[in-house]
């Protein structure tokens, strides 16, 4: 935990107050973001994202499975997020199970909408191989390997990155002889379907802290927040998803509000990752 | 199935049986540890983070007149071929992170580290709270955690995290008396293979891990699952060996590197 | 040095997984040229003055896998992802091509193009991976070109005219194989030239005037990916072909998904399949499940035809009878209740090369000296093989190998190609040759790796060998031999003493060639592969060389020898009281015969020590003999000829059957007590690597001919148990005294061979040998001429805590591939033993016409088969003449006997008929021997 003296705790309220926080930065900004990609060589997908000291790895695996039965026409995705114990003494052994399930609940409520997938970020129905027998599930598995604030944001983030470098491989499928049989699929060796990552949103989270708003908190300003609200905004500036934590009550008027700045601050969190996206994307190509 | 081919004598990815994979260390990847290093062979990727020294979190843990060492070994669940959700604290990673720990806490000088100044200045002012009801010597001691995390695993994890701990406690400042470095060979297609990747590991074949202290070429650290004649392991061993040697080499290489980057940022 | 690369590969086991591999580069991969400037030529292979260096694509090693053998070609690289494609298509292809490159008499050069910096390419987006492996041969011919400079020539040889269009724009040279072959000026080389499929339909038109000409003779095979489903859905069945060894027109195929063997009968439902090969059955509606046996003659216009051989000795050799007799019902179609199938598929090819002879046919006219020929194989289970040649004339009367290619469904037979002449037909040494070759018998000298392990000679008993503590001293001991006359293996002799309590000490004291044969030596591999010696009738085939044969290991009288010994503590009943085993010095007194033996036991005036031993050790024989024959131990007889073979030109003088005598069953009966007592202690010590040898007990449906023949007869035989088929046979005592011992043989060959096997791949239950009525077994006694019991001497050291157990017996699948090489040796072996003896019969009978006595021992339709007791042979009389179908013979399956329509000449089973034996020439060069009722 963070251990903060009065003197420190004034200084982060003032500099907030002042538009002006402790590294630097205003209160909307965030902090430079590095992105890799294909840091995981074993998953179909995977990246990495920095965003100050706070670094996650997101891997994302293809697997063949059996649509649900209510969904017989949608792939499946889960989300599991764990924290690694490097990123802090607290998380060892199960210390860090709490925060972990708290993040991949967050997490799927922002990027795979309601529970019929209807809002989901990515396109489901794309997964479906043959309707109501196979489909690809894609496992998204997050590790912070170091923290220092906003996790949400960083794994959103390093999970639209892994989406864009993730390849799933084409299929053929040979239909069995009846119509009940499990049908017979072909996993290509060369040729991978990208997906459409464009409707993939950002979460943005503003943290209040005394009497504002800031967006990308370390986790000193968070020791420091009454409540934050994440919210998931697209490329188009629709809000996908909303959670709020801390316990402190929020004017709805201030809710709103804080919207409208996700969505303007989302916009601009979006072009800086694609134009990170494409930097190590040339990268990669160039190894 | 061949893992030595007999006609060119190569393995499967094109080493020779005394070849050890390609081996990466980058010192300081994690911003908030103490000291941190990601150590690679070949595909093998594990982080080690350091935290500490810092007073011991759980006095039942304290030991007599030297510093407390722990260690967590963790696999991430996309690092193998085959994902899975593995609970934490399984057998095998409560037995690697035994591993890791004895070894590390015999490079460790553990007796320099018993307690530190903060706490003499606790300590007295303990005295003058208590002064008059007991006097009663308490000490405080110290504690380091080291936290490894399998991001890959294709053969040979436990060396890599030794490895990477080396690298994590230098980094850290932790003052040892010399580096660790671990290396394993194993015994296939009748030849010594060093360094063996998942697929050799998987043969079932015997598996010697060795970990060195690199200055005194002392074993610390000797495993093997498997039964060898005496001869033939004696020969595994020694390849074993010679792979920790080459390897605390590049480990010496990348901390004097290291040292001279900071060196060059405090502009000296 | 290392340069590291990844790539991708996806496996599907169920599900999927992303596999990555690392693949290293490297720049320390040297090209084998002697010449070369910049590489390390230490390890060079290609000839110093090589101008031209071929480098082969992968269809080329496959298909003329011959034709690189042979010693005219050579400098060749074999790229490693050329070495990578054979391995995947073929093995036994690959296993040639890497003996080629290990042998240091060829020029042949592997260079690992795939790890090669400079030779090592990706795949492309859209590429096959053909096109892959082309670009990549390409691309290391490339290398070389350039490496090696313009004073070498590379050249690539393929037959891909894609491939070579492109290395010819790539600035390679390229030649396809026949201009290559054709370029270096030897005819008879180009023989050896597989010619492309293309190449295969010119020659059609050329030759093929029948008016079946065009006709689609078999069905097209199914593509894999319909087999594969099929197999899944339960459609088809999958099993390896194989062809009834006296029926070519009938094959079985064990299937797995039904449990049980499916008959094929006739080769339009075989549809091009040979045996040995993997493949997907159909099965046939059930109303079609008849036996094939009217399709077969008016389908084919070869005619099935018995020859004369020498009588099986067990069910493995014996002809699979479904049913021979034409069924006397002749209006209701016969249904079975075999299934029956049709091949629709193959799923791997066992293609290899075969021994025969070609077809008697005139000598063509013009046609460039080209000819096309058939070629008929001796293993009477491979169809007739087309080739083309040059030399016919040379060809017409030689023995010679023969390897397929192709076999489409428009022609009848398969093509193949000529490998090599063995020699003149009849010749008998050529036909010798033959038989080892085709019962894949490795004949050769022993190479100088091998003869480097031998110890140096003379041998002689070193003083470390007798200070070795492990090494008893047993020199004082009276131990002689008693073996074969002219035996030069000894490794066997025994000892006899009476102990002070009135027990005795019965020592037997085996050869100790592990000694000398240390795990993992040249020696080693080569006696493992050889697995057995093998014993033709004019010669012996050493599994180990010569010195160790017949001096360092024998165990001959009068000179001091190593010896691995077991030694008994027994009671004057044979009742074991203890066994010790020991790693012992000997010295043998006598070296005996068996008739040697039996005569000093038989002279009762004659009291000398070895004499008293002898018959003490007879009477203690005589009661584990009666006790195992009570346990339900089968005395089982096997008809064994013995020659007598003129010195000078080995030829047989004599022929008759071997005489068994009191002293052989006396040594048997001691090495089976051996065995035993040796299975016992090693698999008490390795109840997981032990090599055992079990005798599994024959089914009901083995016994069925045995059963039919004796209820033929009204003899009763209970099969219930081997005890109580023991104690029937014992009963069977018939009129005449070769009655009882005739039965005796038809039960042996209901029996299938004992088999090796290791302990760990069986339930104990399983381990059973029924033949002996033994719990366990195990071979001991015979290290010199069997591996195996090189293996259990090393395992029964080990147990006894004087040597270490070689590594190999903890790797549980090595372990089982011995084994089963063991056994398929062994009954190569002996194959091969019965083949030379009939080979000797036929030239024994050639000057000798003979009429003699003989026992009808199965009724056939147009004759039967009778039974020579006095030469051991078995071969058919016919009553009609071939070709007569209108038969007046009526067969009577219930009472087993044909009878004449409208007299009373009748001819049962087991009936003494007398006939004459001669050799006749039906074709040139193709005598054989021929039985005629008189």
């Amino acid at each position: 935990m963070v251990g903060l003296s009065a003197g420190e705790k004034h200084f982060i309220y003032g500099g907030i107050a002042q538009d002006l926080r402790t590294d630097g930065r205003q209160r909307l900004h965030y902090r430079p973001i590095s992105v890799e990609i294909g840091v995981i060589p074993q998953a179909n997908g995977s990246s990495r994202v920095r965003l100050g000291a706070t670094d996650v790895i997101v891997s994302i695996k293809a697997e063949l499975g059996r649509p649900s039965s209510l969904h017989p026409d949608k792939g499946k995705v889960a989300i599991f997020i764990d924290c690694s114990p490097t990123a802090a003494p607290m998380f060892e052994g199960r210390g860090g199970e709490e925060l972990s399930s708290e993040l991949s609940l967050a997490l799927q409520r922002c990027l795979l909408g309601g529970r019929s997938g209807a809002g989901a970020g990515i396109d489901l129905s794309s997964l479906v191989i043959v309707e109501g027998k196979v489909c690809w599930d894609l496992y998204i598995d997050g590790l912070v390997v170091s923290s220092d604030g906003n996790l949400l944001d960083a794994l959103a983030a390093a999970i639209k990155v892994a989406l864009c470098n993730t390849g799933i491989p084409k299929t053929t499928v040979n239909l069995g002889a009846s119509p009940n049989d499990q049908p017979d699929v072909d996993v290509s060796d060369e040729e991978f379907l990208q997906f459409d990552t464009s409707g993939v949103p950002v979460i943005v989270t503003l943290t209040k802290v005394g009497r504002h708003y800031i967006v990308d908190a370390t986790s000193e300003e968070e020791s420091q927040m009454s409540s934050a609200v994440s919210i998931s905004v697209n490329r188009h500036g629709q809000i996908c998803g909303l959670t709020k934590r801390g316990g402190a009550g929020l004017d709805p008027s201030v809710i709103l509000d804080m919207i409208s700045v996700a969505k303007h601050v989302g916009e601009q969190l979006m072009s800086s990752l694609d134009s990170e996206i494409a930097a190590a994307e040339a990268s990669a190509e160039d190894q | 199935m061949e893992y030595v081919d007999s006609l060119t004598g190569f393995r499967l990815d094109g080493r020779r049986p005394n070849d050890m994979r390609q081996i990466r260390g980058e010192i300081g990847v994690v911003a908030k540890a103490d000291g941190s290093a990601l150590f690679e062979m070949g595909n093998t990727k594990v982080i080690a983070a350091i935290y500490g020294p810092r007073e011991v979190q759980n006095k039942g843990q304290q030991a007599n007149n030297q510093a407390l060492v722990r260690c967590e070994y963790s696999m991430a669940n996309f690092s193998t071929g085959d994902r899975t959700r593995r609970p934490k604290g399984d057998r095998r990673s409560t037995e690697i992170s035994l591993v890791i720990r004895q070894t590390m806490e015999a490079c460790i000088l553990t007796h320099l580290m018993p307690h530190s100044q903060v706490i003499l200045i606790e300590f007295l002012v303990h005295i003058l709270l208590k002064f008059f009801m007991y006097f009663l010597p308490k000490i405080c001691f110290l504690q380091i955690d080291i936290f490894v995390q399998v991001l890959q695993a294709d053969g040979g994890t436990r060396s890599a995290c030794i490895n990477a701990a080396t690298l994590a406690l230098a980094d850290a400042g932790i003052p040892m008396r010399d580096i660790v470095t671990s290396c394993s060979a194993g015994y296939l297609s009748s030849t010594p293979l060093l360094d063996l990747n998942y697929i050799e590991d998987s043969a079932g074949g015997p598996d010697v891990t060795v970990g060195i202290l690199a200055k005194t070429d002392k074993v610390t650290l000797l495993q093997m699952d498997a039964k060898l004649p005496m001869d033939i392991f004696e020969n595994v061993m020694q390849l074993a060996i010679e792979g920790c040697k080459a390897i605390a080499h590049y480990i010496r290489g990348v901390l004097l590197e290291n040292t001279k980057q900071l060196e060059c940022r405090r502009g000296i | 040095m290392l340069q590291s690369k990844s790539f991708v590969k996806k496996t599907k086991q169920g599900r999927v997984v992303k596999v990555v591999r690392e693949h290293y580069l490297r720049d320390d991969i040297y090209c084998g040229a002697p010449s070369c400037k910049v590489c390390d030529t230490s390890a060079s292979r290609l000839s110093n003055s090589a101008s031209t260096i071929l480098i082969v694509d992968t269809n080329v090693v496959l298909h003329q896998i011959d034709l690189l053998e042979n010693p005219a070609i050579d400098d060749v690289v074999v790229l490693s992802v050329v070495l990578e494609e054979v391995r995947n298509k073929n093995l036994s292809v690959f296993n040639r091509l890497k003996a080629l490159c290990t042998n240091s008499l060829r020029k042949f050069f592997v260079f690992s193009n795939e790890h090669h910096k400079d030779t090592y390419v990706k795949e492309m987006v859209g590429e096959s991976p053909n096109d892959r492996n082309d670009r990549a041969i390409r691309v290391a011919a490339h290398w070389y070109q350039s490496h090696l400079g313009e004073n070498t020539q590379i050249l690539l040889i393929t037959n891909d005219r894609e491939n070579k269009r492109r290395a010819v724009e790539e600035g390679i040279s390229a030649e396809t194989v026949e201009s290559y072959v054709r370029s270096l000026g030897k005819p008879d080389l180009l023989d050896l030239v597989v010619l492309s499929s293309s190449a295969d339909v010119n020659m059609e038109d050329v030759e093929d005037h029948r008016p079946s000409k065009k006709k689609v003779i078999y069905s097209e095979h199914k593509p894999m990916s319909e087999i594969t489903s099929g197999l899944l859905c339960g459609i088809y069945h999958q099993g390896k072909f194989r062809v009834n060894r006296y029926n070519p027109f009938e094959a079985y195929v064990g299937s797995e998904s039904i449990g049980d063997e499916i008959v094929i009968y006739g080769r339009a439902n075989m549809n091009r399949a040979f045996d040995g090969d993997i493949v997907a059955v159909e099965l046939l509606p059930q109303d079609q499940w008849h036996d094939g046996k009217s399709m077969i003659i008016t389908e084919d216009e070869d005619d099935e035809e018995e020859d004369v051989h020498l009588a099986p000795s067990s069910a493995d050799d014996a002809p699979r009878s479904v049913n021979p007799v034409q069924p006397t019902t002749e209006s209701v179609p016969p249904v079975s209740n075999r299934p029956a199938g049709r091949v629709v598929g193959i799923i791997k090819r066992n293609w290899h090369s075969y021994c025969g002879s070609l077809e008697p046919m005139p000598m063509p006219a013009g046609n460039a000296g080209v000819a096309h020929a058939l070629f008929v194989s001796k293993d009477r289970r491979i169809p007739k093989i087309r080739i083309q040649t040059r030399q016919l004339e040379n060809l017409l009367d030689k023995r010679i190998i023969v390897a397929v290619d192709s076999w489409d469904c428009l022609s009848r037979y398969p093509s193949g190609h000529y490998v090599r002449t063995i020699g003149q037909i009849g010749d008998r040494d050529t036909e010798s040759e033959v038989l080892l070759i085709e019962n894949d018998i490795n004949s050769r000298p022993f190479s100088t790796q091998v003869l480097a392990c031998l110890p140096p000679l003379p041998w002689s008993l070193s003083s470390e060998d007798l200070a070795n503590p492990n090494r008893e001293d047993l020199r004082h001991l009276r131990v002689f031999s008693v073996d074969p006359p002219g035996c030069k293996d000894i490794d066997d002799a025994l000892h006899c003493k009476p102990l002070g309590n009135g027990n005795f000490e019965v020592g037997v004291h085996i050869a100790d060639v592990t000694n000398f044969v240390l795990p993992g030596t040249p020696l080693d591999e080569e006696a493992s592969q050889r697995g057995t010696s093998v014993y033709l009738v004019e010669r012996r085939i050493d599994m180990l060389p010569k010195p160790l044969t017949e001096d360092i290991c024998s165990l001959r009288s009068d000179v001091e020898r190593l010896a691995f010994s077991v030694i008994w503590e027994m009671t004057p009943d044979a009742e074991i009281v203890s066994t010790r085993f020991t790693k012992s010095a000997i010295k043998s007194c006598a070296a005996l015969s068996y008739v040697e033996a039996q005569a000093r036991m038989d002279d009762s005036r004659l009291i000398d020590p070895v004499t008293t031993d002898l018959r003490n050790l007879n009477t203690l024989a005589k009661i584990m003999r009666l006790r195992r024959i009570k346990r339900g131990a089968l005395t089982l007889a096997s008809p064994e000829v013995k020659f007598q073979i003129d010195t000078e030109t080995h030829d047989p003088l004599d022929i008759g059957m071997y005489q068994i005598r009191e002293a052989n069953q006396m040594i048997e009966e001691f090495m089976l007590a051996a065995n035993i007592s040796v299975a016992e202690k090693i698999l008490n010590h390795f109840p997981l690597c032990s090599l055992l040898r079990r005798h599994p007990s024959p089914t009901k449906e083995m016994l069925e001919p045995l059963l039919r023949t004796a209820a033929a007869i009204g003899l009763d035989l209970d099969v219930s148990s081997s005890k109580a088929l023991a104690d029937s046979l014992d009963r069977a005592v018939g009129e005449d005294p070769y009655f009882n011992k005739l039965i005796r043989i038809l039960a042996t060959r209901c029996m299938t061979q004992a088999v090796y096997f290791s302990s760990g791949d069986l339930s104990p239950s399983e381990f059973y040998h029924y033949g002996l009525a033994a719990l366990l077994y195990t071979h001991f006694t015979s290290p010199i001429r069997r591996y195996a019991d090189v293996i259990v001497h090393r395992l029964l050291a080990a147990a006894l805590g004087i040597a270490k157990l070689p590594p190999i017996f903890q790797d549980g699948p090595q372990l089982t591939g011995i084994a089963d090489n063991l056994n398929y040796r062994h009954r190569n072996a002996q194959m091969a033993s019965r083949a030379s003896v009939e080979l000797h019969t036929l030239i024994y009978f050639r000057k000798r016409p003979t009429d003699t006595e003989a026992r009808i021992v199965k009724i056939k339709s147009n004759g039967f088969i009778v039974f020579v007791p006095k030469f051991g042979i078995e071969g058919p009389v016919y009553l009609v003449p071939k070709g007569n179908n209108g038969s007046d013979w009526v067969v009577d399956e219930a009472h087993q006997r044909v009878t004449k329509v409208g007299t009373n000449i009748r001819y049962n089973i087991l009936q003494t008929v007398k006939i004459h034996m001669e050799v006749v020439e039906p074709q040139p060069n193709r005598p054989k021997l021929q039985l005629t009722l008189i």
